[in-house]
């Protein structure tokens, strides 16, 4: 008879405890990337599509980010400092696949999962890994501009940081689809800087009149890269294949500036990390690695239903 | 067996009732509400998706009402007719015509007039780009728009209908610079004579309709969105994920539907889709509710009832407790008071606090133990009156005057020498008083007493000598029979001193047994002087008199009605009850007979 009173008031509890949904039982997840949104459109989808999953999936998250990608050691001592928060797990775009190393095996060495999101490490000590395939995506590169140059042509790769894990995907499988067809006449890195990336670009354009194409690797470096072709008025003759897209980068494509734009999925980047977060935290085991894709996005398709949808956020310009 | 108490009895009683009373009560009245709930929200949800859905073609009807304010006016027409006519002047003050009318409305994006001609033998139309006049909020028209390919999905009108045409949701390219989401509503333009003249196309806000589906509240997680025609997602809140194919819509059986609900489930939780078509656009506005949500009203009322269901069990176990105090404890007290009976005390008052039952239980034990008490206490006094009876008895067998007379002859025969006759009295005499005693038992045979009777008979016969004459007579059958003893003796010894003793001539004594029934009678019949009316009548009340002694029965010197003679008739009963005792007959002159009746007791019964 007793049982069956406390059984009762068991219920109850349980019943309120459920109500009440308390929001402290949420797991906390601390999302460390590489720049910040508000100045890089492509980290504001990933941090959109984080904070979307975040939500569906039941999350606590909080995103960090240092200054600018080159930041190496200020994104070692967030990552340091997050361990210390004691999280249930650390998303982390690496802004160096060496050096981030030790940083990742001493979250994990606390019991803390990490999944690398967009740029990994060099080793294999994340729990899993979300991002694009960089090396497919640097071969589409490659492709775009092979459809478009003569075989022969000189190029320019301007790359961004020199350890990144991305850029390294992306260049070695722009090298691989060149196959030699074309000649790499210059590889640079703009250290993620459009300004850098500008002076770079011009300086390039100056110098090598015979130049046929170049390949930006990312969003600051296109960005610069474009402006400077676009004001020494040769983007007829120079082909510029870019990466990542934004607003502006839509417009250059319009313009014919950026002839085509290797755009990758980052709100999708962002969410599917949350919901490998998830799993992992769940005790389920997610893909080591999940490739969340690229598109070659050029004037002709880019206002494609499925092509818009991608490129253009929903209510927003 | 366990002894289990009443309460506990009750109390469980009364808690099983309560909770199975509830369990039953609450399955069947949550389902109840469910039903309802669900019912409700169903209804609801309708209602908001049909309202949505009025808003929707509102909305599109206002766009479509604007598109024919502007291709019903006589300065855009003649524009359209000839583009190139009108000049500078002729567009800016069109340009200036659409943009007052879309400043009016917020919704619309953008008004745009683009004549069109059909290409000589097919093929594409033919535009001019520099003829498009824009308003929108952002500048000119983007010369990098593809004319061609646009809208979505629609091809340019120029064949004309009278109905628009509607887009699904896009982004707007027209304008350089601005990628702002709208649905576009395009409708052909014709000249007096029919012929195509080019398209108007009104951009509705695509935020409009954003804000007209976050604003319907399907409880925390419920949401609305647009299907196309065709299948398309028009809106959606989680667009993103529903592009990135990371969300999925039972879109297929929703567009099949048309109208009504579906039922669903997503990660476990069951969601309820309600699609209602929008008739002016072809789309259908579906909600989606998760029935947990629907249904927080039923947990409010688990809650509730899960309470009641607490406060109900406490009652009845306050209740069952109290009641079964109230039944039990006087039956406690009653098996208290039991247990002092038990131990032997039955000097108690059994009375209890209360009125039922066990009250009437209680007085029905109490009257009983007062039995079992005044039973004890008649046996405590029979006991004690039998001891002083048999004391008596004793005292009447040694009469003193019996004692003194046979010692008195037994002198006399020393002295005249009969010392044969002085041996046979004294161990007669010896023989009466060991037979008398008969080692202290209470009970002896027929054949016992009968000897004591011919010890008596014998020793007085030698006093009374040719005067006394007996004779013992006993139907052999008796012998075995129990009898009290001292009972047959003293009436022979009245019989011999009233009866004999005053006679002149010689009497007789005969002592006759008999079994008459059930009954054995024992006679002692005299010879003697009788007794008058008045004395046997007075004989007879004293047997017949209340039972108990005064100081002076205990007197030997009585006659008839004395001491030997109650106290037989006084002990018959005690022993064998009120319908036995002493009878007695007496003829003056003729003799006396006296009657003893007690019941046959065969020798074996203890």
């Amino acid at each position: 008879m007793i049982a069956l009173g406390l059984l009762a008031a068991l219920l109850l509890a349980i019943a309120y405890r459920e109500d009440s949904g308390t929001p402290s039982a949420k797991p906390k997840v601390i999302a460390i990337f590489k720049a910040s949104g508000a100045a890089n459109a492509f980290w504001n989808s990933v941090s959109d599509g984080v904070t979307s999953g975040a939500q569906d999936f039941g999350l606590d998250i909080s995103i960090k980010a240092p200054r600018d990608e080159i930041y190496v050691d200020e994104q070692i001592a967030i990552v340091r400092e997050a361990i210390g928060k004691k999280p249930a797990a650390i998303v982390l775009a690496a802004c160096d696949v060496h050096r981030l190393v030790d940083p990742v095996r001493e979250a994990k060495a606390r019991g803390i999962k990490v999944v690398c999101i967009d740029s990994f490490i060099e080793t294999e000590d994340a729990n899993a890994k979300v991002g694009t395939d960089n090396f497919e995506a640097g071969q589409k590169c490659g492709v775009a501009l092979l459809r478009i140059l003569p075989a022969g042509s000189s190029i320019a790769v301007m790359s961004y940081v020199q350890g990144s894990s991305t850029a390294i995907g992306r260049e070695s499988g722009l090298r691989d689809a060149l196959g030699g067809k074309l000649a790499i006449a210059s590889t640079s890195y703009s250290s993620s800087d459009e300004g850098i990336a500008y002076e770079q670009a011009k300086a390039l354009l100056e110098r090598d009149p015979a130049l046929a194409g170049i390949a930006t690797l990312n969003l600051p470096t296109t960005l610069g890269a474009a402006r400077a072709l676009e004001e020494s008025g040769r983007q007829a003759k120079v082909a510029l294949v870019a990466f990542d897209d934004s607003p502006e980068v839509m417009r250059l494509i319009e313009r014919g500036v950026i002839r085509d734009a290797i755009v990758q999925k980052p709100f999708n980047m962002g969410y599917i990390t949350m919901r490998t977060v998830e799993e992992l935290l769940a005790g389920k085991r997610p893909s080591a690695y999940t490739n969340t894709g690229s598109v070659d996005i050029d004037k002709a398709n880019m206002f494609e239903p499925e092509n818009e949808k991608l490129l253009f956020p929903v209510g927003g310009q | 067996m366990k002894i289990r108490r009443i309460q506990d009895t009750l109390v469980r009683a009364f808690a099983l009732i309560v909770v199975l009373t509830m369990l039953l009560l609450g399955a069947v009245s949550l389902d109840f509400l469910r039903r309802t709930l669900v019912d409700a929200a169903e209804q609801d949800t309708m209602r908001l998706a049909a309202q949505l859905s009025r808003v929707v073609d509102n909305y599109i009807s206002y766009m479509n009402d604007i598109s024919l304010v502007v291709t019903e006016d006589q300065d855009v027409l003649a524009y359209m007719a000839a583009p190139s006519t009108g000049g500078q002047l002729a567009q800016s003050r069109i340009a200036q015509f659409l943009g007052s009318i879309r400043k009016a409305r917020q919704d619309i994006d953008g008004i745009f007039l683009v004549p069109a001609r059909a290409a000589p033998g097919g093929g594409g139309p033919l535009i001019q780009p520099g003829f498009v006049i824009a308003s929108s909020p952002g500048s000119g028209v983007n010369p990098a728009y593809d004319f061609t390919r646009y809208p979505d999905g629609l091809t340019v009108p120029l064949e004309g209908e009278k109905a628009p045409l509607l887009s699904s949701a896009h982004v707007e390219d027209l304008v350089e610079g601005r990628y702002p989401w709208v649905i576009s509503l395009v409708r052909a333009l014709k000249g007096k004579d029919g012929q195509s003249l080019g398209y108007i196309q009104v951009d509705l806000n695509y935020a409009v309709i954003e804000d007209l589906c976050k604003g319907i509240q399907l409880g925390s997680s419920g949401y609305v969105f647009i299907l196309g025609a065709s299948g398309d997602i028009v809106y959606h809140p989680r667009q993103q994920l529903v592009y990135g194919n990371l969300w999925n819509e039972r879109i297929g059986e929703l567009l099949a539907m048309k109208e009504g609900f579906l039922a669903s489930k997503v990660d476990g939780r069951e969601i309820l889709y309600t699609a209602k078509p929008s008739a002016r656009t072809g789309w259908t506005i579906v909600a989606v509710s998760f029935v947990s949500e629907l249904l927080a009203g039923s947990r409010r009322a688990i809650y509730t009832f899960l309470l009641l269901a607490i406060v109900c069990f406490a009652i009845a176990v306050f209740v069952s407790a109290f009641v079964s105090a109230r039944i039990s404890r006087p039956i406690e007290a009653l098996r208290r008071s039991m247990q002092e009976v038990e131990k032997g005390n039955f000097d108690i008052d059994i009375t209890v606090e209360c009125s039922n039952e066990v009250y009437q239980l209680a007085g029905d034990c109490d009257i009983a133990v007062k039995k079992v008490r005044d039973l004890i206490e008649q046996n405590r006094k029979e006991g004690e009156q039998k001891r002083l009876l048999e004391l008596r008895a004793l005292q009447a067998q040694i009469n003193p005057h019996f004692l003194y007379n046979t010692l008195d002859s037994i002198v006399w025969m020393i002295e005249l020498g009969e010392n044969q006759s002085a041996i046979d009295v004294t161990s007669a005499l010896a023989r009466f008083f060991r037979l008398g005693i008969s080692k202290g038992s209470e009970i002896i045979t027929v054949r016992t007493e009968i000897e004591y009777l011919e010890t008596y008979l014998s020793i007085q016969k030698t006093r009374y000598k040719d005067k006394l004459d007996y004779e013992i007579s006993f139907e052999p059958e008796l012998y075995g029979y129990k009898l009290l003893k001292l009972l047959v003796q003293p009436l022979v010894e009245n019989a011999i001193y009233h009866g004999i003793k005053n006679k002149e001539s010689p009497g007789l004594v005969r002592v006759y047994g008999a079994r008459e029934g059930g009954d054995i009678a024992i006679r002692v019949i005299d010879d003697g002087v009788g007794m008058e009316d008045s004395r046997l009548e007075a004989l007879r009340a004293s047997i017949a008199g209340p039972p108990g002694l005064d100081a002076a029965d205990l007197s030997p010197e009585r006659p008839w009605g004395g001491v030997g003679v109650r106290n037989v008739q006084e002990r018959i009963a005690l022993y064998f009850g009120s319908g036995y005792g002493l009878s007695f007959d007496s003829v003056p002159g003729s003799g006396t007979t006296a009657t003893i009746r007690i019941p046959v007791v065969e020798e074996s019964e203890p």
